[in-house]
């Protein structure tokens, strides 16, 4: 009724034109009638809603593009003679108490009280955490006597303490001196290469070679273990495997030290190669060259380093392994998890949801019961997804695990293998959560597909499972896609159930490697969701997870976009194929 | 609890004191410095402690640089996560930031026959955080209980809600204390309970954080905020209250030298649990890695995490106990 009230009365729908001295009747159009009155708000709704997800895409943009690139660093003179020096990061106004004012010359307290009582203050990322014990500081406008970017400054980020802000003294290399204050000269930077070349040949021994021989006596121990599980300590099968045990530890050990003096020489020679660095306030250190992860003088820089700069930062979180707790270096290893389990869950989802949709709508009579599982899989969905995580925990990891663990891994308890949280339990766990959306989207498609196609096989003789295969799936296959599409991105971005089953802090180790059996499903592992919550919530300094975040949701939804975009192309594929043998 | 975290501070805690003045607290130097050990691999799990989760994965990185290819995994929750991990078996170490209640050692008891081992790792002033402009300078353990706790077994006799009852004027007066506070898994909401809460129950207006981090955080976006959390935890836009014992009595900040001199009320040690067999010989990986955490690079790794190192006596008379030096 509402919608008549502001429509004109037909019965008032004539007016009289004083001038030509008539009354003249004029057409008389409900606003339903015209079109599509409610348009509007279709296209309002729309308008919002893109509205807020590229105001969203764009916050993340804006902030995870700008993160990684190199700022100017300030040194800022206060008017007790300090200096503070440092990357600004923001500035806000506030309120300086009573305490703050009375020590102020009048002239200053002026300033601000002509301001409503407000004054500006900066936060600078001063760095040096081990010279200061905090990493940023703010400092008070009116506080400051000037502000200078001298142009040696020097921005050294480090493997350990975060970065350091201050000047570079000299390069000491093979015991000699060299003084420079320029970390971009030649010879130094050959000198940074060659030493991060030398780390990572000492990387590369310590993890292949000594870890090669590490895991075979790690083997040894086991099947020694074995042994003695399987024969008792007193019988003369365990004292012969002590025997071949001992005489192979010996051998592996000899192998091992000869590897380690190798590794022990290549970090004795990092350790001669050093730089020396001072701090604003004068203190000096001497660190070796390979902890510089990367130096440059950040007010001096033009445009082509300072993205080189960037590039090698963008490269370094894109393939390293994270450091200092999280906070710094790559976060490849999350990467890696994430993807990995959204795979794992592709593959396991896809065949399960699909035949339970195919004998839901093909085999299943038609009935209450079939209409009772339905309703129970649309409920499923709803059902928030920490149940699903403790769910997992309970049966998959606990029960299904430890009884894995005792019939086939005994040697390694009480350390669980299967027995805790691990790839293969969180992606199952997910499977079951997104399965309801591939059973609905598939039985939809599947009753799509028109019933005079599957007559027309039945006709020609085709057998009923003749006819779903060749006839009704691949017509109903982009449907299916568009299910296993939605599962897919639900899954790549859900956190909380995992934080249950398997995803951890740190978890270097990736599931597959070039150990027996190369695919190791039972291990923990990182993901780009748990590492925003973790960055974001849990680290130390949070005022510098801040910008990870940005940069790591960034790369989340650049994944997921990503997998989405493979997933969509392959669907259009099988749309187009499906559309050419039609007839 | 109390008296044997001061008993020893107090016994050990000199050492370190002269070395205590411009750069961030420095390790004790006599402190063994770390060997690697040959034919050290296997994994190594943890599960425990929010407040500790930064740490353990420090130690964690600096002990895999020296084993490449022992395998590591961190998960921090809190504490009360650590004792059902250790006795379920799913983690060989259990970072705590309290320690172990009665009876989760008797559960622990009850499965094993033996009592776990307890690591003090790292020395933690337990801070009180407010707002970088809140221009509060003192407060006793008594406003502190009445500010949190809606029991008041402090002994202070009236409930204290707003930033005037504390005595601040202007605009601080009539504004609301605003609570932040830990979730009940966690080993900071049980010490502080205990300690600064005098086992008393806190208000229902405390917003429960499920990290030490955001904690600060909420404290840092809130004025009229004050929370708890691990000293290492502060950051640029917050500030650690300093605390007295006594109504009226000399305040001291959450500094290492307070925390070690025992002057600081709620300082207290932060813990990794163990389960060691004493008849049995224990697995090289988990030795190992208790004595990294003993040595000159462990606690190098506490001072990076804003804690405070502990001294030698403490590691010996740790590493005495488990039998490993």
């Amino acid at each position: 009724m509402s919608s008549l009230q502001d429509t004109v009365n037909p019965q008032d729908a004539s007016s009289y034109d004083s001038a030509a001295g008539v009354h003249r009747r004029e057409a008389v159009v409900y606003p339903a009638a015209r079109g599509e009155p409610k348009l509007w708000s279709l296209g309002g709704t729309l308008a919002f809603g893109v509205l807020m997800i590229t105001g969203f895409l764009i916050l993340v943009l804006w902030n995870g593009i700008a993160t990684f690139w190199p700022k100017p660093i300030a040194v800022v003179t206060l008017a007790d003679g300090k200096i503070v020096a440092g990357e600004q990061t923001r500035e806000e106004l506030f309120k300086p108490t009573a305490d703050q004012l009375a020590k102020l010359t009048p002239q200053l307290r002026a300033v601000i009280a002509k301001d409503d009582g407000y004054a500006t203050r900066r936060l600078y990322r001063t760095g040096n955490f081990d010279f200061y014990g905090d990493d940023s500081k703010w400092v008070a406008d009116y506080d400051v006597a000037k502000v200078d970017y001298p142009r040696d400054m020097v921005l050294a980020e480090r493997r350990e303490w975060g970065p350091f802000v201050g000047r570079l003294k000299a390069v000491v290399l093979d015991g000699v001196e060299r003084p420079v204050t320029d970390p971009s000269e030649g010879w130094v930077r050959d000198a940074l290469g060659q030493a991060q070349a030398r780390l990572a040949q000492i990387r590369k021994l310590e993890r292949d070679e000594i870890g090669g021989i590490n895991h075979k006596l790690e083997q040894e121990r086991l099947a020694l273990r074995r042994v003695l599980l399987k024969s008792g300590a007193d019988s003369a099968a365990y004292g012969e495997a002590q025997a071949k045990f001992a005489a192979r530890e010996a051998e592996l050990k000899k192998q091992y030290e000869a590897l380690s003096a190798e590794a022990q020489a290549l970090k004795g020679r990092n350790e001669r190669d050093r730089i020396i660095l001072t701090e604003v306030g004068g203190a000096e250190k001497s660190l070796p060259l390979s902890v510089i992860v990367r130096a440059y003088d950040a007010n001096d820089i033009g445009l082509g380093a300072k993205l080189a700069v960037y590039g090698s930062r963008w490269a370094e979180f894109l393939t390293d392994e994270p450091r200092e707790a999280n906070t710094e270096g790559g976060v490849m290893p999350a990467i890696f998890g994430t993807f990995a389990m959204t795979v794992l869950l592709s593959l396991i989802v896809a065949p399960f949801g699909v035949l339970t949709a195919l004998y839901l709508r093909e085999y299943a009579k038609q009935g209450r019961i079939v209409a009772f599982v339905r309703i129970s899989v649309n409920n499923l969905a709803g059902v928030p997804s920490i149940v699903y995580g403790v769910f997992g925990l309970g049966f998959f990891a606990y029960i299904l695990g430890g009884s894995i663990d005792r019939l086939f891994f005994p040697e390694y308890l009480p350390n669980p293998t299967f027995g805790t949280g691990g790839l293969l339990w969180a992606a199952l766990t997910l499977a079951i959560m997104t399965v309801p959306v591939v059973i609905v989207a598939t039985e939809e498609a599947l009753a799509a597909v028109p019933r005079s196609m599957r007559e027309g096989s039945l006709a020609c003789g085709a057998s009923k499972w003749q006819t779903i295969r060749m006839i009704v799936l691949p017509r109903a296959m982009p449907g299916i896609m568009t299910g296993l599409i939605l599962a897919m991105a639900r899954g790549a971005g859900e956190v909380a159930p995992l934080m249950l089953v398997g995803v951890v802090k740190l978890a270097p180790e990736l599931p597959i490697d070039g150990y027996f059996p190369f695919v190791h499903l039972e291990r923990s592992f990182m993901h780009l969701g748990f590492h925003i919550f973790d960055v974001g919530f849990q680290s130390r300094n949070s005022e510098a997870g801040k910008p990870m975040v940005f940069v790591t949701t960034l790369l989340l939804i650049a994944l997921i976009a990503i997998m989405n975009a493979t997933a969509i192309t392959i669907r259009n594929r099988l749309k187009k194929k499906f559309a050419g043998s039609q007839f | 609890m109390k008296p044997t975290f001061y008993a020893v501070a107090a016994m050990a805690g000199a050492a370190l004191l002269a070395t205590t003045s411009v750069h961030a607290q420095a390790v004790d130097p006599a402190l063994h410095d770390y060997k690697p050990a040959s034919g050290v691999s296997g994994s190594i799990k943890s599960i425990g402690s929010d407040t500790l989760n930064n740490l353990m994965t420090l130690w964690a990185e600096g002990f895999n640089q020296m084993y490449p290819n022992v395998k590591i995994e961190i998960e921090g929750k809190g504490s009360s996560t650590a004792p059902p991990a250790l006795i379920a078996g799913t983690a060989q170490f259990g970072p705590m930031s309290r320690p172990m209640k009665a009876a989760e050692i008797d559960q622990f008891e009850k499965k094993f026959g033996y009592k776990p081992s307890a690591v003090r790792s790292a020395v933690d002033s337990l801070a009180v955080f407010i707002h970088k402009d809140n221009p509060i300078k003192c407060l006793s353990l008594q406003q502190v209980d009445a500010i949190f706790s809606k029991t008041r077994k402090g002994g202070l006799d009236k409930d204290i809600t707003t930033w005037g009852d504390l005595g601040l004027t202007g605009e601080w007066a009539s504004k609301p204390i605003s609570l932040y506070g830990r979730n009940s898994a966690s080993g900071t909401y049980g010490y502080f309970k205990e300690e600064a809460l005098f086992n008393g129950d806190y208000k229902d207006t405390v917003k429960e954080q499920p990290g030490s981090s955001t904690v600060v955080q909420g404290v840092a976006s809130d004025k009229y905020a004050i929370g708890y959390s691990g000293v290492g935890y502060k950051t640029a836009d917050v500030h650690a209250v300093p605390l007295s014992a006594k109504p009226g009595g000399t305040c001291y900040d959450a500094s290492a030298t307070n925390a070690y001199e025992g002057t600081y009320p709620i300082a207290r040690f932060l813990y990794i649990y163990v389960n060691i067999n004493p008849n049995e010989k224990i697995d090289p990986v988990r030795a190992e890695f208790i004595k990294y955490v003993y040595s000159k690079q462990g606690q190098t790794g506490v001072v990076k995490d804003g804690f405070y190192p502990i001294p030698k006596a403490i590691a010996d008379q740790d590493l005495a106990a488990m039998k490993l030096n």
